[in-house]
């Protein structure tokens, strides 16, 4: 068993394709159109191609009880999920400069240093640096 | 203050207040990543910190959640993996992340990532051909 592929819900696909690429830096891996308007439509990180995929899903659009439990993650401040970087405070910077809201600046946490994001598509997503 | 943030003060303040110990953990992780492809002197490092070679294994597994040896072996394996991508042979490729032993080094790559040393340059290859 491998893991292949991890999905993160969004609200808008396309919406989700421009902002996972053209601001976090990800590369579109797979694009294939499902019904009605829909895609299988996968990212992977430019330094890692052969990696994970992360799968963009538009759960929340059909089936209410995803958009509830986004909703309430979302609420509460808690991250979607995480990715990692080199260095988490050079990325708050140039995000920032870039537009993207930040719900938790770079904050020490132990062996790490963590910092939260705002995705636009309804996801706190979380950037780990390892010290 | 929402209520991730509240967590994380809180989780934080429980887990991370014992900042001697936490520069310890760190400190033995970067003489890792520094000197992985050498022989790791763990009682040169215990020494430096004023603390045991057990207790500074211990310390390593509490903050990083794997042990000093095991965390050698992903860090050896995952520059392998560069070295093999990059073109390197199998043996220089051994030797360049600090095994001593071609069988020893093969064993555990496969153990780890499915493939032997010599299979997973080939797959690259063939990749990088179609």
């Amino acid at each position: 068993m491998r893991i292949k592929i991890v999905s993160i819900p969004v609200s808008d696909q396309q919406k989700a394709l421009d902002f996972y690429t053209d601001i976090l830096g990800f590369v579109k891996k797979v694009d294939m159109p499902l019904s009605e308007g829909n895609r299988w439509l996968t990212l992977v990180s430019k330094y890692d191609q052969d990696g994970p995929e992360l799968l963009l899903e538009p759960a929340p659009v059909h089936y209410a009880p995803s958009k509830v439990y986004q909703d309430e993650l979302k609420k509460s401040g808690i991250p979607w999920t995480q990715f990692y970087v080199d260095n988490v405070q050079e990325e708050y910077d140039r995000l920032s400069k870039l537009g993207v809201e930040f719900s938790m600046k770079p904050t020490e946490m132990g062996t790490v240093v963590v910092a939260v994001f705002d995705d636009t598509n309804g996801n706190y997503i979380q950037l780990v640096e390892e010290k | 203050m929402s209520y991730y943030i509240q967590e994380i003060n809180r989780i934080k303040g429980i887990c991370f207040s014992n900042e001697f110990q936490l520069d310890v953990a760190i400190n033995t992780k970067r003489y890792i990543d520094a000197n992985f492809d050498q022989e790791i002197k763990l009682d040169l490092l215990a020494h430096i910190h004023y603390t045991s070679k057990f207790h500074l294994i211990r310390l390593f597994k509490k903050y990083h959640g794997i042990t000093p040896r095991q965390y050698l072996i992903g860090k050896r394996i995952s520059e392998a993996k560069k070295n093999l991508k990059s073109g390197k042979s199998v043996s220089d490729t051994c030797y360049a992340v600090g095994f001593c032993s071609l069988n020893s080094f093969s064993n555990l790559f496969k153990a780890k990532t499915g493939m032997s040393p010599s299979n997973f340059r080939k797959a690259i290859f063939d990749k990088s051909k179609s």
